[in-house]
Formats: C-alpha cells, sequence, structure tokens
C-alpha cells in the first residue's frame, strides 16, 4: 500500500486537531498509508514571514529531522507548503521535499468521497499562497463538488481573509474588517470552507465573535463529515 | 496589415476612444478647432498632432470642439511604428490623442471635458 | 530633519483605524479600486500576451536602473542638446531652490501645476509659497485637495474619497455657490483653471518617462491639464525622479502599452505628450525656457542591490487598486506621497527602515501586488526582505526579538515544543488579557487549544 507523512502544522496540532484528524482518514480512505512522524513541530513560518530568519531556521530545522524523503508529505494548510517548498530548503540547507497541499493530493489521486455535503451550498476561500504560490484553485472546488455541495462563490475570490500572520495583531483593527468583509460575502452559504489553518482560525475567531451562525470549517471537515460536524 | 484594413481598424478604434469618426466632407462646428493630424494610430484610434508655426499646441485643447483632418495613407499600426517614424525628427510638442479630455476625478464618475474638448471629430481624407 | 515621508510606528495603525470608522470613505474605495481592477483585468485579458510585454517591460526597467548613471547622463545630454537647461538635483531641497531660483529670476507670481507626486514629494508647493508664489494645482482631483488642505489619496484618483458635495462645498468657499451634479462642478474647474492656466508665469510638471535617446519628456493624461501647462505659460519645469529615464523611444513604446492599461484599463490615456524641447522658431505656443530637473532624493542609494527592482516602478497604481489592505486603510494611513504596496516598499527605502519601521508589516503579504504589477516587480518579496531588515538591523523591537528567540528555542524541540503548548493551554484564559492575546481577542475569539492531534 502506497504511504505518505502527515504534516499536521503547528496549528493543526494546536487548533484545528480535528481538522488533521480528518485529514488523516481522507488519505486512508483514498488508499494510503499514514504516517505522522512524531518529531515534527512546525515549519518555522510565523517567524519567516515576520522577518525572524533565525528563529525561522531553527524551528524549521525541526521538519527535516522528522521527516524523510521516502514518500510524499502531504499537509493540511497551503500556507505551510509553500513554506516547505519554497523557501525552507534555502532556509535550513536541505534539499526539497515532495509535499503536498491535502486538496491537491486528493485530486490528484481522484479520491472517491462520500456525498455528504448533497444539498449543501458552500463558499471556498482560496487562500493567498495557495491561490497565488502554488496556484492551486480547481482541486479543492472539485472536491468540495464531488461530495455534492453546490457551490456558491464569493464576491472578490482574490482578497485576502487578513490572516497573514503576525498582521493579524500587528493590525488587528485592518485584519477583522478583512474577515468581515469575507464572512458577509458568504452570506448566501450554508457554510465557509478554506483549506488553511490560519485563515480558519481567524475567520471562524471572528464568526464566533460577532455571534453569526456561519460555520467556518476546515476543507478536510467538510469533504470527511460535512458541515454538521 | 492592408491599407484598408488599417484605416477600417483606426476608424473602429477612433470611434470605440471617442471621436466621431467621418469620412466624407468634415463636419461644419462653429468655434470648432480645425488641426491637420499627423498621423493616426490604428490599433489605439489616436490621433498624433505634432506641433509646428501653422499648429500650435494648444489648439486641440482650447476649444470645446476640436476636429482633426487625416490623411488615411497617415494611419500607422500603433506605437512601435510611430516612433520609428517620427523618432528621428521630432517636433516639440507630440500629442498623441485617444479620445475627449476625460477626470473620474469626481466619485469616479467620468466627466468629459474639464480641461480639453468635450467633444472631438477625425475626418478621414485620402 | 524628520524626512517629509517619515511614518512613525504607530501611525499606520491609527490612521487606518480613522479610515475603517469613515463609512463613506470605505464605500468609495472599495467602488474605486474594484472598479479600476477589473479594468486592469479586462485590459491585460484584451492583449495578445500581456506576460511577454509585461517580461519585456520589467527587462526595459532594470536595463535602466542597471545602467542608470550612463542613461541619465544620455538624456541630459540629449535634452540640452533640444535646448533645454538641465539640473540634477542631489536632494529635495536643491531641486526646490532650483525651481524657485527660476521663478524668482522670472518673477512669477503664479504657477500653473499639471499633477507630480515627485513634486509632492520634494514639498516644492511649500518652497514656492514660503517665496511668495501661487502654486495651483490644475488636476482636478489634485486642486480638490489642494482646496481641502489634504495629501492626495491615491496616485491615480487624488480626491478619491470626496463626494460631490463635499466638492460643491469647497469650491464655493472661492466664489459662488455651485450645484453638487458633475457638470457644473467641471464647469467651475474648466473656468477657473482656464484663468489659471492663461496667467501663469511657470508650468510645472512631473513626467512619465524621460527617454535618454531623444532627451524627451513623456507626460500621460486624461484631462489634458498638461498639455495646457506646457503650452500656455512662457516657461515649463519638468521633475523628473531619476529613475523615469527609459533608454530609447521602442522601449517606451513598450513602457506606453502597459502604463494606461494596468492604470486605467485604457489602451492609452487620452493624451500622451512627448515634449522635446522649448518652442521652437515662428511656433506661436510653447515655453520659452524649459527646465528638466532630474531628482534623486534617495534613489540612487538603491540602484544597487536587492532594492534596485523598486525603481522600476512607473506609478500606475495596479498595485494600490488589488490590495486589501490598502482599499481598507486608505492612502493616508502610508504617507503623504506613496501608498499602498509601492508606498510600503517605496518610503522605508527613500527615508530609512528606521523612520517607517510599520510600513513593511502593513501588509498581509497575500501577493496580488505581485501579480498586478506590470513590470513585475516582486512587491511582497520585497516586503518580506525588508522586514527581514527591520530586524538585521535592530529596528525591530527588542522585545520582538527576545520574543521569536525564545519561541524558536522552546520550538526547536518536540519535547520543548509539547512542554511550551502544555503549558499555554494552561495559561490560556489570561491570552486575551495583553499583547498579541490582547490585540487578537479584541475582535475575535481566541482559539481554544485543544487535546494536540498527536496525542490522539
Amino acid at each position: 500500500m502506497p504511504s505518505v507523512q502527515l504534516f499536521a502544522t503547528c496549528l493543526g496540532d494546536l487548533v484545528v486537531p480535528e481538522a488533521v484528524v480528518d485529514a488523516a482518514r481522507l488519505l486512508r480512505e483514498a488508499g494510503f498509508d499514514v504516517e505522522f512522524p512524531q518529531a515534527q513541530v512546525c515549519c518555522g513560518q510565523p517567524a519567516f514571514n515576520a522577518g525572524h530568519h533565525a528563529a525561522a531556521r531553527r524551528v524549521g530545522r525541526t521538519f527535516v529531522r522528522a521527516f524523510h524523503r521516502g514518500s510524499p508529505v502531504v499537509c493540511p494548510s497551503g500556507s505551510c507548503a509553500t513554506m516547505v517548498d519554497r523557501y525552507l530548503p534555502d532556509l535550513v540547507g536541505a534539499d526539497r521535499y515532495d509535499i503536498w497541499e491535502l486538496s491537491a493530493f486528493l485530486d490528484h489521486h481522484n479520491a472517491a468521497l462520500q456525498p455528504c455535503n448533497a444539498g449543501r451550498k458552500l463558499a471556498y476561500h482560496d487562500s493567498c499562497h495557495m491561490l497565488r504560490e502554488l496556484c492551486i484553485a480547481d482541486a479543492p472546488r472539485r472536491l468540495l463538488e464531488r461530495s455534492g455541495a453546490e457551490l456558491v462563490a464569493l464576491p472578490r475570490p482574490d482578497l485576502c481573509c487578513g490572516f497573514g500572520g503576525t498582521f493579524s495583531v500587528r493590525q488587528p483593527e485592518l485584519s477583522v474588517a478583512m474577515a468581515d468583509d469575507k464572512l458577509g460575502g458568504a452570506r448566501a452559504a450554508d457554510a465557509l470552507v478554506t483549506a488553511d489553518p490560519g485563515c480558519l482560525m481567524h475567520l471562524a475567531g471572528r464568526a464566533e465573535r460577532t455571534g453569526g451562525h456561519m460555520p467556518v470549517l476546515h476543507l478536510a471537515t467538510a469533504l470527511a463529515r460535512g458541515i454538521e460536524a | 496589415m492592408t491599407d484598408a484594413s488599417l484605416v477600417e481598424s483606426f476608424a473602429a478604434a477612433a470611434s470605440a476612444a471617442g471621436f466621431r469618426v467621418h469620412r466624407g466632407p468634415p463636419p461644419q462646428i462653429e468655434g470648432a478647432a480645425v488641426s491637420n493630424a499627423s498621423f493616426g494610430l490604428a490599433d489605439t484610434g489616436s490621433v498624433v498632432l505634432a506641433s509646428a508655426p501653422d499648429e500650435p499646441r494648444s489648439r486641440h485643447l482650447l476649444a470645446d470642439v476640436h476636429v482633426s483632418i487625416l490623411d488615411e495613407a497617415r494611419i500607422l499600426p500603433g506605437l512601435p511604428e510611430l516612433f520609428a517614424v517620427v523618432g528621428e525628427d521630432l517636433p516639440s510638442a507630440l500629442a498623441i490623442v485617444t479620445g475627449p479630455s476625460r477626470s473620474a476625478d469626481i466619485e469616479q464618475r467620468l466627466v468629459v471635458g474639464v480641461h480639453g474638448p468635450r467633444q472631438v471629430h477625425v475626418v478621414l481624407v485620402s | 530633519m524628520k524626512p517629509f515621508l517619515a511614518q512613525p510606528p504607530g501611525r499606520f495603525r491609527a490612521r487606518a483605524r480613522a479610515a475603517l470608522a469613515n463609512s463613506q470613505m470605505q464605500a468609495a474605495m472599495d467602488a474605486a479600486t474594484s472598479r479600476l481592477h477589473q479594468r486592469r483585468l479586462d485590459a491585460w485579458d484584451a492583449l495578445q500576451d500581456v506576460e511577454t510585454l509585461s517580461e519585456r517591460a520589467h527587462a526595459i526597467r532594470m536595463e535602466t536602473v542597471d545602467g542608470l548613471d550612463a542613461y541619465v547622463a544620455q538624456f541630459a545630454a540629449a535634452a540640452e542638446a533640444g535646448g533645454a537647461n538641465v539640473h540634477v538635483a542631489a536632494t529635495a531641497a536643491d531641486a526646490c531652490t532650483y525651481v524657485a531660483d527660476v521663478c524668482r529670476r522670472r518673477g512669477a507670481k503664479l504657477v500653473a501645476k499639471a499633477k507630480s507626486m515627485l513634486s509632492e514629494e520634494i514639498r516644492l508647493n511649500d518652497a514656492l509659497a514660503a517665496i511668495g508664489v501661487d502654486a495651483v494645482e490644475t488636476d482636478l482631483g489634485e486642486y480638490v485637495a489642494q482646496l481641502a488642505g489634504e495629501h492626495p489619496a491615491h496616485i491615480l484618483a487624488p480626491a478619491l474619497e470626496k463626494t460631490a458635495a463635499d466638492i460643491a462645498e469647497l469650491f464655493a468657499r472661492d466664489g459662488d455657490p455651485v450645484e453638487p451634479e458633475l457638470d457644473a462642478l467641471a464647469a467651475v474647474a474648466r473656468r477657473r483653471l482656464r484663468g489659471v492656466f492663461e496667467n501663469a508665469d511657470v508650468g510645472i510638471t512631473g513626467a512619465n518617462f524621460a527617454v535618454a535617446e531623444t532627451g524627451s519628456i513623456c507626460l500621460v493624461t486624461n484631462e489634458g491639464n498638461g498639455g495646457l501647462v506646457t503650452a500656455v505659460p512662457p516657461v515649463h519645469i519638468a521633475l523628473v525622479g531619476m529613475e523615469r529615464v527609459v533608454p530609447r523611444l521602442a522601449d517606451l513604446a513598450v513602457l506606453l502599452q502597459l502604463l494606461a492599461r494596468s492604470a486605467t484599463g485604457q489602451q492609452l490615456s487620452s493624451y500622451t505628450r512627448l515634449l522635446t524641447g522649448p518652442r521652437r522658431e515662428e511656433e506661436r505656443d510653447g515655453p520659452e525656457e524649459l527646465h528638466v530637473v532630474i531628482i534623486d532624493n534617495g534613489r540612487t542609494n538603491l540602484r544597487r542591490g536587492r532594492y534596485r527592482e523598486m525603481l522600476a516602478c512607473i506609478r500606475c497604481g495596479a498595485c494600490l487598486n488589488v490590495c486589501p489592505v490598502y482599499r481598507k486603510a486608505g492612502g493616508g494611513s502610508y504617507s503623504p506621497v506613496y501608498s499602498g504596496p509601492m508606498g510600503a516598499v517605496l518610503v522605508p527605502l527613500l527615508v530609512g527602515l528606521d523612520k517607517a519601521p510599520s510600513l513593511p508589516h502593513a501588509s498581509s503579504l497575500c501577493g496580488a501586488c505581485t501579480a498586478a504589477c506590470p513590470v513585475k516587480i516582486p512587491l511582497h518579496e520585497l516586503l518580506l526582505d525588508l522586514r527581514r531588515d527591520l530586524v538585521g538591523d535592530g529596528v525591530a523591537s527588542r522585545k520582538e526579538r527576545i520574543a521569536f528567540q525564545l519561541w524558536s528555542l522552546a520550538w526547536s524541540r518536540p519535547r520543548l515544543y509539547r512542554l511550551s503548548t502544555t503549558a499555554a493551554r494552561a495559561l490560556q484564559p489570561l491570552a486575551s488579557l495583553a499583547g498579541p492575546g490582547r490585540r487578537w481577542a479584541a475582535g475575535r475569539a481566541i482559539p481554544r487549544l485543544q487535546r494536540r492531534y498527536r496525542d490522539r
């Protein structure tokens, strides 16, 4: 049976572990053995994007120590996949990894999905790294449709949700205003789905604070269990 | 591009840019300023006006209505060709005009003729 | 003396908060940027191959930047041969002094100005006012901003945030009441500014490009004020940022094919003007005297090294129109002159990172700007490099550096990661009390740390 290594990401491990559980399940259902290297911590992106290279390097090395190159690495985060693919090798002086963002991997392997979103209108938010650096926009949408969902387009899907790592706390008012625009644009949908734990944490946090009833979930959860999860 | 299709492209593009394009005799409009154009650009529908003793550079801007007389044979495909032709011998002021004077500075709504002409015409002659 | 463009650390956030509270401005920014953004997309789509054109444009700009001294010298020689007076000004003060001297010598009382961000950068209007010269902006949006005593809010749309009613009120201060209707306002502006063109002793413009091969100045406008400012007054002074030099006319053609399309979606602006020398013999209008002031003001410092790509900027505004932060924060949050992504990169480079430390972080690094730039400046990568320099140069606070160092030590080993995150979970109720936790919690629920995935 083919195997993958699962990179939970720090936000996945700490803040949305259930989405990582869902990701692992989807991978298994797609026919893969899922290995979870316990030594993993974080790719170093939070420090890297804040300009703290030495700090990023120290943490980024944990990735290289934890993951081998015998099988693809799959992670439920577009931003982390970008970090590992594009920036980590030069940062820590390592070779590139065969790293995949989850939806790209599942789509590439034509994963069969349960129709758990039949009859549901879902809005999908493209996270910036996935959209612009990895150029993955169709795969998550195809998967959601394959799970039975009707997709509702967001107005201005090109606009960032406002998380941006440390931006979310350096410019909290702007960050929140950008979240409001994104959530407001999803009004016609039953739920807002995103493939990035950072975007998720930020949008779900704002939705909760404003008392909105819009569920905000990770793509893995939407595909594995549907929006009532 | 053949000459005939250059003229057709120019006419279409100039129209789209906001010129009223005439193929017959020039319109008689009271108070209109009239210039002889040096060239036309087919891709953008632009009229090229070169300053000269009998073509003051402000003429195409001062009146409310401006008419350019353009010889069809002087229509070039676009900017690269124009610059290749005029590059050796530039006038003191070369104006590449692509439509009437426009501003969107009030509430982002288009208003025509703030400083330059509100109406611009091109008369094609051969 | 603190540079004019400097942004003290807290100002971006404070101005952004005020902008967010201004619903009229939010609506105007949203409408304007969305419209311009879509128009650029449509115009780029209509081009046969915008990618290739963009790459050519990038190559032309980088050739210029990498040979800047030589091209500036070539331009100066060609312009002088054509009858222009050329002055290379190292600083803003030097440029203002030169212009003031010309005005004094001519006994000038009234100056007609066509849009020039560079003139804002060097604070020319203040220098002219100091010698009793009235400098009136003739670009409608700049005129409105000037009447309001404000700085322009956007490269292309200086009065973006004003309503017709605001403008009517401003116009009424200097004359008769006027209806807040588009045509009525335009008629008032036309009449007043026509008088300025006719009576001005000197006309001052910027320059979109300066062609080294021919010594020509290229001015791009939609309103036509650039043409009147350079036709009627007896003197024309053109202010040229030294990076605006373009090697050849053929290169100019490439850049002009992208400029208007990227700015407003037009194929070409209404008026693209190429000016070569003062009026010629027997010509009835045009300036008797043409002065070209080539301004450095910090640009040559950039021309080697990583950041030299920023000198490629052609000031089209495409990055502003696509930026999710600019559309909410507004132009004034960044600096009095340059805003949006290009401002966030250029201002710290011109004034020093320590004078504008927040600007590289005035971005969520979404990368939309890089994708929108017609000359392929990697804007978001430059922002990332600036953030790195903030740390490396010691501008970032010690507190922040220590925090990241501690975090990286804690997270450099799986066991320490476990320990630190268990501790964080225990301390979670306190997170909203101070620092980043408090700033997060002001608007969002704090994420609940749960049983880690690795422990399941």
